[in-house]
Formats: C-alpha cells, structure tokens, sequence
C-alpha cells in the first residue's frame, strides 16, 4: 500500500526552483532514506510529504487520496494522527517536562491525560529515558533530548516518521542508537523517511533515493 | 482546547517572572482605577448629597439683572431701584405648594452682615428663615450640631452660625452675645444658640441662620422675602420641575443643578483627568503584556513551529496566546481588586482633618461594587487587545520557514 505518494511535484521559493518535477512513492512498511548534498532539496521534499508545505505544482496523495492543501484542519489531523516528525534540532519545549513534550500530541488528539501519561511514560521507558520523565530538556544529554524528540513522534502511532538529519547533531554512538531505534520502530510496521547526507547511514534503510539540484536520480 | 489550556498555563506557570510582571501591571491599573474612581465619586457624592440635603432643591430669587445706575442718580443722592424681593411671595408659595412633586415651600430673607465678638469680626450671610416653615424645605436639622432649631421661634435674637464662622470668632460654646452689622449700618446683639456643620467648606464658613422676622426688622424690609425655597421628592427631576414652574413665575427658578453647575461641570472635568490617568496606567499595563507576549512568540518561533508540526491548528496557537491575555487580565483584576480593596479599607480608617472643598474626618468613599465591575472589563478589554497582535502574529508564523532556518 502506498502510503505517500508524490505525482509531478515542484516547489519554488521566489525565482528559485527547489523541486523540479517529483515524482514518488512510499510503501507502508518501508524503511526509506533520502540522501543529497545540501540544498539539493530533499528537506523541502519532507516538508511537503509531511503536509507542513505545499507544492507550488503537482499532487500529493496520502494513504491513496489527494491531499487539499487548503483544508488546514485536514492537514492538521492527519499530522497529528498519522505522521510523526524527528528534526535534527529537537525542539523539545523547554518548560515541558519530558513526559510532558511526549503527551503533546496525544493531548492535542483528545486523548485523556492519565492514559497519555501512562503511553508517555511507557515510551519513554522503552527508549531507555525510564526514571527521568520529570526533568527537563536542559538536564538531559543531546542523544536523550533526540530520543525523547523520538517518543514525541511516536505517541500517537503514527503510520509515517518523517526524521530531517536526525543524527545531524549526535556523537557516532548516539547516533547509532538512533538508528537502532527507527529500525526498531520500522520492524514494527511504522513507515520511516529519514533525510541525511550520511551515505553510512543511508545504507541501513530499505531504499535510498538519490536527489540532487531537485530531480531524484535513483 | 484541552491542548490549548496545557500549552498556555505551561507557558504561563512556566515563565513566573514574566508573568508576574504583566499581572502586576494591571493589578496596579485595577487598583489604582478602583481607589481614584472611589475617592473622587465619593467625595463628589458627598458634596452632592450634602448640597442637596442642606440646600433648596429648586430656589425662586429676583432675576440677576446688571443695575444700571445713571451717573446723576448717585450725584443726586438717590439709592439705585432695588430688584432684590420677590412681591406677592405669598401668592407663589400657595402656587407652587399645589405641585404634585413639591414636599414643601418656605420664604426666606437673604442678606450681607458682619458679625463682630470682641475685637473680630467676620463677614457672614445671612439667611433669614421661618423656622416652622424651613425644615420641610430643607433637612436644615440635620445639621445642626444640638438640634436647636425651635430657638430662632421663641428668641427672635437667636443665631445659628457655621462652624467654621465660630471658628474665626473664637466661639466655642452657646449662648454667646456677638453683635450683628446689617449692610443698611443697623446693628442687632444676637445670641449664639446652635452651631450647623455641613461639611462643605464655603457654606460653615460664611452662613448665618436667623429668624426671618427679625432679619426684616432689622434690613426694615418688613414682609419682604427674596427667596422662596422648595423641596420635591425626586432631586434628580429639579431641572426639570424648575422649568415647568418658571413658565407661571415672574422670577428666576433655579434649580440646585443650575445653582451649583460650576461645582458639577469642574467635577465632570475631574472625572475626565481621573479616568485619562486611569486609561494611561492601563495602556502602559497593556504595552507591558503587549512586550511580554511579544516577546515570547518571537522567542517560542520553533516551539510554535513544533505545536504545528504535531497539529496544533493556527487558531489554536491564536488562542494560546490569548489565553496567555486572559489570565492576565483576570489575574490582574482579582489582585488588583483585592489591592484595592485593601486600599480603600485603609484609607477609610484614617482619621484625618481634610479640608477642601468639603471638610471631613478622613477619607469619604464610595465603595460601589461597580467599580470591580469596571476594574474587570476593562482590565480583561486592555489584556486581551494587548494580547491580540502578538497572538496573531503567533498563529501567521509559517513552520517551514523555521525549520529551515535552524
């Protein structure tokens, strides 16, 4: 089943084309990475896959129906319910306990507090962060504040994570544990996109597409 | 909105010192709008009902005509055509008694006189009243600090003098021979049998009340009145009544509006600096909160961009933000009314001589619960227009734009 699907996909910013005919299709279960120099376009390629931006042409089809741009409380629930983000800044909310980053998107779905707290706290324990759930991000390392970026997309089971660099700023190990733990999350069903431009990481997803300068090449 | 209250109380709890700062922004506003709106409308309730109780609701006098006196006529000895009585006084009583709102009429003989005792004296009006007629148009009694009012009936000699007149005498007690001077160099020993206190400064310090008989005799205008006062049951309707009743009277119907309109129009004048004080001290408030949300939407960018990234709709992060406006608002008007509250409490304990315009023993109030009313709306009004623009500006913010710029 195709899960995002790409048809004819262009995006400029101002005069500059940064897509420049897109055409893509990612299976549920995959495990796909996107790999290109910078400014080749494969974050912008992420955004628009994960609905935060639109094309300036083109279709984007989401589990097999095109995507209305201009229907914001329809994009807004399906990134809520559907798609999960890892950035490789975390942007976790430093007034949030961790536990609280984590509820966020389950609070905004509906979800009661104390069955959110307990599918937080449940994250969190099993990527290893068990026991400092009421600290807050400046009392955790980088690889912890990356792997509660990680429950954070998680929580709401999420069919698609979308992760743009999300070892960009992790030590090698911190980074390898990343990457243990999408593979985990994959061999679970979860479709995962990640962008890099670390070919050694590239190589551990399923597929890897090539883009440069806005066209995929392989 | 479950979200939207956990993300704006987070923020709110979160970041005290910031919120601190905007609560106790309007706090002050709220405060100092209830204890200024409580001092200003009290003290001005005060003179009102003071002038109302003490004074005629509506006052028939001669019309204030400019006396043109030809050059000849003083050179010649001749005294000026007087215009200050009122002829057939009686009939207009009887008239004007027949109206339906009117609660009783009295004469009253009103004239200049210097009171000397000892070596001072003092220059004083004299309000010639009969004392079984003037209570009904006035609450005279009120006043007086030992109820002799009957005094001015069984002695024709008898007085009633200001406070502060008694002051400037040096007069402390009752029964004391002071000699009055009438304008026309007739002089009368008088005794002092009642002091009247009604607070308002220029009334105790100048007025004489004195049997309207002797006042006659003395001015030798027997049987003249030049005013004819009334009370009606409705204070508010004396324009009105004054109007009515000018259109079969001869004379000027003044009405205690017209009377003491200078007094009323310095008062709306007083009202209007007041509240443009009040509206600055909430404006600056608003500036305060309109900074400090400001601030931390341009510092919370990535966050919002986050928020959205999980779902958050614009217009939830609009509402954070206003939220945020909200407590604020109504954070500062329960402080700000319990501070002014406090305030006003206090200032109603102290026990001080203010002397003014009105004179009284401390501070009067008036301790309206509109005025938490007021303090409420306009306080949330002021928070939640500061709070909107940043909020807006909050809910534009493009999540793509940010993420690229990190």
């Amino acid at each position: 089943m195709r899960i995002i699907e790409l048809r004819g996909v262009k995006k400029s910013i101002g005069q500059e084309q940064i897509l420049k005919g897109i055409d893509l299709e990612i299976y549920s279960g995959e495990f796909v990475a996107i790999i290109g120099a910078s400014g080749s376009g494969k974050s912008s390629m992420l955004y628009i896959m994960g609905l935060l931006d639109r094309p300036t042409e083109g279709e984007v089809l989401f589990e097999g129906q095109v995507v209305d741009f201009s229907d914001e409380k329809k994009l807004s629930e399906i990134r809520n319910k559907k798609i999960g983000f890892v950035f490789q800044f975390h942007y976790l909310l430093p007034e949030f306990t961790l536990l609280e980053n984590v509820m966020l998107p389950a609070i905004k779905m509906g979800m009661e507090r104390k069955q959110a707290e307990e599918r937080a706290y449940e994250l969190l324990r099993a990527l290893g962060l068990g026991g400092k759930e009421r600290r807050r991000i400046f009392q955790i390392s980088g690889g912890e504040m990356q792997r509660v970026a990680i429950a954070r997309a998680l929580m709401n089971k999420p069919s698609v994570i979308l992760a743009d660099e999300p070892t960009g700023n992790l030590d090698s190990k911190n980074t390898q544990a990343v990457m243990e733990i999408f593979k985990e999350v994959n061999s679970q069903g979860t479709t995962i996109v990640m962008v890099t431009h670390e070919l050694e990481l590239a190589e551990q997803a399923h597929r890897i597409i090539d883009v440069r300068d806005g066209v995929i090449l392989s | 909105m479950t979200h939207v209250l956990f993300v704006a109380f987070k923020l709110l709890l979160q970041r005290k010192r910031q919120t601190f700062v905007s609560v106790l922004g309007v706090s002050i506003g709220v405060s100092a709008f209830i204890v200024m709106s409580s001092l200003m409308l009290g003290f001005q309730n005060y003179f009102i009902q003071q002038v109302i109780d003490l004074e005629p609701h509506i006052k028939i006098k001669p019309r204030e005509e400019s006396q043109q006196v030809e050059a000849n006529a003083v050179l010649l000895g001749e005294k000026p055509k007087e215009k200050d009585r009122i002829l057939g006084w009686q009939d207009i009583v009887r008239e004007v008694e027949k109206h339906p709102e009117v609660l009783g009429v009295a004469p009253r003989l009103v004239s200049r006189g210097i009171l000397k005792y000892g070596v001072k004296d003092k220059p004083v009006t004299l309000l010639g009243i009969d004392p079984q007629r003037e209570p009904k148009a006035s609450i005279i009694e009120k006043f007086l600090v030992h109820k002799n009012l009957h005094r001015l009936e069984t002695n024709r000699t008898g007085v009633i003098i200001g406070v502060l007149v008694a002051k400037s005498l040096g007069i402390k007690e009752l029964g004391k021979k002071l000699l009055l001077v009438a304008p026309n160099g007739q002089t009368l020993l008088v005794t002092v049998e009642d002091f009247f206190e009604s607070g308002i400064t220029n009334i105790d310090d100048t007025r004489v009340y004195i049997n309207i008989k002797t006042l006659q005799s003395l001015l030798d205008k027997q049987g003249e009145v030049n005013e004819i006062v009334l009370k009606i049951k409705d204070v508010n309707r004396a324009e009105r009544i004054s109007r009515e009743l000018q259109e079969s009277i001869p004379y000027e119907v003044e009405s205690w509006q017209r009377a003491y309109k200078n007094f009323l129009s310095i008062f709306k004048i007083q009202n209007i600096i007041t509240y443009m004080i009040v509206f600055a001290i909430l404006t600056v408030s608003a500036f305060g909160i309109f900074n400090i949300i400001m601030m931390t939407v341009l510092e919370k960018k990535r966050d919002i961009a986050i928020l959205m990234a999980m779902g958050f709709l614009r217009r939830d992060i609009l509402l954070i933000f206003m939220v945020e406006g909200f407590v604020i608002g109504i954070l500062g008007a329960i402080i700000g009314s319990l501070l002014g509250f406090g305030l006003q409490e206090y200032l109603e304990s102290i026990r001080l001589d203010v002397e003014g315009l009105v004179r009284t023993k401390g501070f009067v109030l008036d301790r309206s619960p509109i005025f938490y009313v007021y303090a409420l709306v306009f306080s949330l009004f002021f928070s939640l227009l500061a709070s909107l623009y940043p909020s807006y500006r909050a809910s534009r913010l493009n999540p793509v734009d940010i993420f690229r710029s990190q």
